[in-house]
């Protein structure tokens, strides 16, 4: 769609809360060299914010944005006054507050909704009104930035609650509440909370699950890329037809992220087990292909280089990618921590498709192609022969490698094909079973 | 129904006009079908209470009349040559008539009753001829027949001896018929028993000397005599045509019309010229609307049946009305014309008053008359030969139509819009005109669409114009067919909304939006619903796929293409799909009625798409992927079986077969022997064979085309030539390849690479000598592939089996995961992964990450068809 501006952060933007722009716009501003104006990045971060009630913070902006020495008045006003309704919550909630920290009343919870609520308005006299106070007052917190409470008053709030729709308003608050904290553990439960309403509550309405399903993808890079753990899981939701369907109807540019994703997890320890390297292999298949069909909708260079390697088969044109993709990483917020671990991946990839068809490769040229000197290259190929265990041998007068391809036995096929198919139909005859 | 019946009404001359002008019609007409009636009683039915009742009303008095008036119109019709034709006739039953007297008196019954018969048969034409009246003689030979027959049969009763029994049966038979046929002919046979010397002479005298007087300037006068006592009307003009049609009597008039219409006999032209001439007189706007709108109806009843077209006269002269009715309606805001919610007042005398919010609604619907005017014009279209200059010349009148349609759309787009109706308009009326706008947009390229659009904009007036479609917008053609489609899709629902779609993509299909168009397809699921639409739209849908498989080839898809023109062009069907002609049914299994039918939904030529360009697209797509495929399978039986396209192997096969092949005659012989060079690795025969066939002309930007088709003939060469001599090689140089194709060493490479990747060729590359080095010993035995497929077919037993049971099980079952995913099975059922899983609600807290149900579709959005 757009190749000419390398950054996605543009598409990205309409996506995310305001709040969550944030730290990108911080990247950005990291990004650029000292001696440079940065003011149009804080005249943007004024923009965002100043309708948030992190009125401190907005003042401290303001003043550096018109170079006053210190906050204008009307935000030591504002400040005044968020601090005041801040305490009018607090005291308004005091009461279902202390109830829910009180041990003998949560266990007496449970898992209706329904009969907690009459279970605390019997004994305790909570009023749903008291509720939706929570609910408030939540969003206040997480308006102020203190975003750890507003993620602990919107749990209580959502233990109670029986409105659903605020209830998934709530969820979605506590998510952002739980990225801006880096709580990635529980940011990744929030979002499979958020597929399974998505999936459940809008099933007749397939516009808003498109949409809803787009922020929800947005949302999940922040953990996506911060939290190694996060990755597997996300990828498999990324991958997952709903999902795979709304990248590329409604968010094309999110293919980058999932392309970067795919590549680095290669590199991951544990990845040499033969059912997760299977994985890894199908999931490289579908990218391939998703690449392949959405390319006249999008393209940059890190989905050019998956192109190059594996649709064209032109190394050159993969080299020359790669080097523009590692500049696209390390600039973006998201992929600028695991540049160096795509980089190797992708090295990986490359040398292994290039050993797979090639039977005699000159040691130079793949070092060129890999985009290293020839020293380096060589000890990368030792790596390699020795990794993955190919079958080749490095002439080293010649300076060539020699690559020995035993065409697979047919036996050797046959048993192939039929291996899994005892476990396959022992587990259906299971099921049948069942 | 007899005939005395009809000629009585038109001698009692009620006012009718219609009579008055059709009285002679009506009355053979009559005559006609009493004669049917006649002969069909006579096949032997006893009782026939009716014509009985009719008959026995007529009186003697009845007859005179009768008779007189005949005698009249006879002389009117009379010419000269009818006369010795008549005579001749006259004979005939003469002699008739005296084969009969022989047989009665030697009591020959049974050729007594074959020549009453025989007269009979004869009887309709000289009635006929006689206007209605049976002649004389018949009466006087009935007369003395039945006299004969009734004292033949009491005689039979009381004389004890039998008769032979054929007589018997023959008299008893004419005797029936006797007694039927006469209750017709009562008046006659009483004036005749009465005094048969009298009868006879009259007939004489009617002959000899024709009454002076005419009847038409009678009835007329009678008719005039009428109006004048109403409402003070006067008669001028001595012809009898010329009547003063003042604006008061303009609904009087309209209302007889309008009940005179859709009954038989009406002259509609007729019709047409007093209203004519009642829109001249007509003063007021309601009258003129009043008497527009039926005027426009009335021409178009003029052509109802099916087989008849509208003449071109008639329909300029419907289009120009419907225009006059828009003018006056543009004008006067106060005016409208709806589709519901008024109704005609029942008074004609005063004139109708507007409704309380000030707005005169008359019944009528302007939608309707434009899309009756757009199928008139369609209708003679088909029926005309499209390489004539008549073709053209009708077609010209599209632009006229097309204004129409627009300040159709206006007028609508208004009346919706107004808020004073007493009944708010529905959406659907607006829906139908942008529908029919839309239809004569979508196939025309954008220029075309352009001045057509210009055009119209000038002939609307400067005042107007359109929410929908801004008069400022009015010159970016895509983005007016976006607009109008948009709107249909928010508005209309069902087979309307399915069109629009439809029209949207053939529109960007043809302006070589291949991605925006499939994606559209794809995403609209028509494929999976198209099979419950009505035939019209299945044509469009088939046309539209045919667009867009064409607009791929344009954009070098050739694999894209070829699935998408396979099911049109893989049919032989090609004609009847797209509905561009009739097939030619070899064993004709179609009913004349379905012939019709499929003949009424032919489109005019204007809208066809090149069937011969559509074929040579697709066999040269097919070419390209069958040959590699071929050299591919080589002799493997289990490979070759796998076909792309079905006719196309047929073709090649044929081909294959001829003994002798002369120089390539038409395109198919063209792309059949380039089949033939390239699968012998002679990609620069091939490339000759197809780059001179001719109609590659038709394509915007040939020369492109044409360079397209040449690379990828060159690349499907290479491969051709790998699969097919790849046994022949120990080693190859890739330079020399490069050279042997005309391809750069870089894509050669990048070919062959991706060749030994999917481990379609058996071979290395060695970079270091810039060779391919080919496998050797990798040819298996015919065990060894058998058992290969066995154990393919094995696995794919077991998948399907699995298939089976999450089907069964909705794909909750979660006891197995496969790996190695298959490509999309569609993309329906996605979003199975969720259900049932709601119910887990908030208190489970942490125990939300249960697997996201089964991933079996690897396939994105309907990836069934996507080219994937």
């Amino acid at each position: 769609m757009d190749t000419s501006s390398p950054s996605v952060l543009p598409k990205l933007l309409p996506y995310l809360d305001r709040h969550l722009v944030f730290p990108l716009l911080n990247f950005l501003e990291e990004d650029i060299p000292e001696d440079q104006d940065t003011t149009e990045i804080a005249k943007l971060k004024y923009g965002l914010l100043k309708d948030t009630n992190m009125s401190d913070f907005v003042g401290d902006l303001y003043a550096q944005l018109h170079d006053l020495p210190e906050r204008p008045a009307e935000y030591t006003k504002k400040r005044e006054e968020v601090l005041e309704q801040l305490h009018k919550y607090e005291e308004e909630t005091q009461k279902i507050q202390d109830l829910l920290q009180d041990a003998d009343v949560v266990n007496n919870l449970r898992s209706d909704k329904e009969s907690n609520m009459k279970y605390l308005k019997d004994t305790h006299d909570v009023t749903p009104a008291m509720v939706e106070q929570l609910y408030d007052m939540g969003q206040f917190q997480y308006s102020m930035g203190d975003y750890e409470s507003a993620s602990e008053t919107l749990y209580r709030y959502r233990i109670l609650s029986v409105d659903n729709e605020k209830v998934n308003a709530a969820t979605w608050g506590k998510l952002a509440s739980d990225i801006l904290t880096t709580n990635w553990d529980v940011a990744v439960e929030e979002i499979n909370k958020l597929k399974e309403s998505i999936d459940s509550r809008l099933l007749n309405n397939p516009l808003a699950q498109l949409e809803h399903r787009t922020w929800l993808i947005h949302w999940s890079l922040f953990p996506f890329f911060n939290h190694e753990p996060a990755r597997e899981v996300l990828t498999e939701l990324f991958f997952s037809p709903a999902y795979i369907n709304t990248i590329q109807v409604s968010c094309p540019w999110i293919l980058r992220y999932l392309t970067a994703a795919v590549i680095t997890n290669r590199s991951r320890p544990g990845n040499k087990t033969n059912y997760l390297y299977g994985n890894y292999q199908k999931q490289l298949k579908d990218l391939v292909r998703i690449v392949r069909q959405e390319q006249y909708e999008y393209s940059d260079p890190v989905t050019a280089f998956v192109k190059a390697l594996y649709v064209d088969f032109d190394f050159e044109e993969a080299q020359k990618r790669l080097s523009e993709a590692d500049e696209i990483l390390r600039s973006d917020f998201f992929l600028a921590a695991s540049a160096d671990s795509f980089l190797d991946a992708a090295r990986h990839l490359i040398s292994e498709s290039y050993c797979k068809i090639h039977q005699r490769i000159d040691i130079k040229d793949l070092s060129m192609r890999l985009g290293l000197s020839s020293d380096e290259g060589e000890k990368w190929i030792v790596n390699l022969i020795r990794d993955t265990r190919v079958d080749a041998k490095i002439d080293y007068q010649a300076g060539t490698v020699i690559m020995n391809h035993p065409p697979m036995s047919v036996y050797q096929q046959v048993i192939e094909r039929t291996k899994g198919a005892f476990f396959r139909t022992q587990v259906l005859s299971a099921a049948v079973a069942k | 129904m007899s005939r005395f019946f009809h000629g009585d009404s038109s001698s009692d001359s009620s006012s009718d006009e219609e009579e008055l002008y059709s009285g002679d019609e009506a009355t053979k007409a009559a005559e006609a079908e009493s004669s049917e009636e006649d002969s069909s009683e006579n096949e032997g039915d006893d009782s026939d209470s009716s014509s009985d009742d009719e008959g026995g009303k007529t009186g003697a008095s009845r007859f005179l009349r009768e008779a007189s008036d005949d005698s009249d119109e006879e002389d009117e019709d009379k010419v000269t040559v009818v006369k010795s034709a008549k005579d001749k006739r006259f004979d005939e039953l003469e002699g008739t008539i005296r084969l009969l007297e022989n047989a009665q008196k030697i009591s020959d019954w049974n050729a007594l009753n074959e020549n009453y018969d025989r007269m009979n048969r004869q009887l309709p034409t000289l009635q006929r001829d006689l206007d209605g009246k049976a002649p004389k003689m018949y009466i006087k030979s009935i007369a003395q027949l039945e006299t004969q027959v009734m004292e033949a049969f009491e005689k039979q009763k009381v004389t004890p001896k039998k008769m032979n029994p054929i007589a018997q049966k023959s008299m008893n038979a004419l005797r029936q018929k006797i007694r039927k046929n006469n209750k017709e002919y009562m008046t006659d046979l009483e004036a005749y028993r009465k005094d048969p010397e009298e009868f006879m002479k009259e007939d004489v005298v009617e002959e000899t000397a024709p009454a002076p007087k005419k009847p038409k300037k009678k009835l007329l006068d009678n008719d005039t005599t009428l109006d004048a006592n109403d409402e003070g009307f006067t008669m001028v003009g001595a012809g009898g045509k010329a009547m003063i049609y003042t604006p008061e009597s303009i609904l009087k008039h309209l209302r007889t019309i309008l009940e005179a219409r859709g009954r038989k006999n009406t002259d509609r032209l007729e019709q047409i010229k007093i209203m004519e001439r009642l829109l001249d007189v007509a003063v007021t706007d309601y009258q003129r609307i009043r008497v527009l709108l039926m005027l426009i109806a009335t021409r178009f009843d003029l052509t109802s049946g099916t087989g008849s077209q509208m003449s071109q006269e008639q329909w300029k002269l419907a289009q120009q009305g419907i225009a006059q009715l828009l003018d006056i309606l543009e004008e006067h805001e106060e005016i409208v014309v709806v589709d519901s919610g008024a109704e005609n007042p029942e008074d004609d005398e005063k004139a109708p008053e507007p409704s309380i919010k000030g707005v005169l609604e008359i019944p009528g619907s302007v939608p309707s008359f434009v899309e009756r005017l757009d199928d008139e014009l369609t209708r003679v279209l088909q029926s005309i030969d499209p390489h004539t200059a008549e073709y053209v010349e009708r077609l010209q009148d599209e632009p006229s139509l097309y204004s129409n349609l627009v300040r159709a759309m206006l007028y609508t787009e208004r009346l919706k819009a107004n808020d004073k109706l007493t009944v708010p308009q529905p959406q659907e009326s607006i829906n139908r005109v942008i529908m029919r706008r839309l239809e004569h947009l979508y196939f025309k390229p954008a220029s075309v669409v352009t001045v057509l659009e210009e055009g119209t904009w000038k002939s609307v007036p400067e005042t107007l114009d359109s929410k929908i479609t801004p008069r400022s917008e009015g010159t970016d053609i895509n983005n007016l067919v976006q607009t109008l489609a948009v709107y249909l899709f928010k508005n209309a629902e069902g087979i309307i909304r399915a069109r629009a779609m439809l029209c949207q993509i053939y529109f960007l299909a043809l302006h070589d939006q291949y991605y925006k168009s499939r994606d559209m397809m794809l995403m609209s699921h028509l494929q999976d619903t198209i099979a419950s639409f009505d035939v019209n739209t299945q044509i469009l849908f088939n046309r539209t796929l045919t667009q867009v498989g064409l607009c791929a080839f344009r954009q070098g898809l050739v694999y894209e293409c070829q699935t998408a023109l396979q099911d049109i062009c893989g049919s032989q069907r090609q004609k009847e799909l797209l509905a561009q002609g009739l097939q030619i049914q070899r064993y004709s299994q179609i009913t004349p009625e379905q012939e019709r039918l499929e003949r009424q939904r032919q489109l005019p030529f204007h809208m066809h798409i090149n069937l011969e360009l559509l074929e040579c697209v697709y066999l040269t797509c097919s070419m390209l992927l069958e040959i590699p495929t071929l050299a591919q399978a080589g002799s493997s039986p289990e490979l070759r079986k796998r076909v792309i396209s079905k006719s196309y192997r047929r073709m090649l096969e044929y081909h294959e077969r001829q003994i002798f092949t002369g120089p390539p005659e038409n395109t198919r012989d063209h792309v059949m022997q380039a089949s033939k060079a390239l699968a012998a690795g002679e990609w620069k025969k091939a490339s000759d064979f197809i780059l001179s066939i001719k109609i590659w002309e038709l394509l915007p930007d040939s020369e492109g085309i044409k360079a397209m088709l040449g690379q990828q003939i060159q690349e499907e060469g290479l491969r051709t030539y790998l699969f097919t001599y790849a046994p022949f090689y120990d080693t190859l140089q890739v330079t020399k390849l490069a050279e042997m194709f005309e391809l750069g060493q870089q894509k050669v490479t990048a070919l062959v690479s991706k060749m030994i990747h999917h481990e379609e060729l058996a071979a290395a590359l060695d970079q270091v000598n810039g060779a391919i080095i080919f496998r050797k010993g990798v040819e298996l035995s015919r065990l060894q592939s058998l058992a290969l497929t066995l154990s393919d077919k094995a696995s794919g037993l077991i998948e399907s089996n699995e298939r089976v049971l999450e089907q069964r099980t909705q794909g909750t079952a979660n006891a197995f995961e496969r790996q190695g995913g298959r490509g999309g099975r569609g993309g329906r059922g996605g979003r199975g992964g969720g259900r049932g899983r709601g119910g887990s609600g908030f208190a489970s807290r942490g125990g939300g990450g249960q697997g996201g149900g089964q991933q079996f579709t690897g396939g994105a959005l309907g990836s069934a068809i996507r080219a994937q």
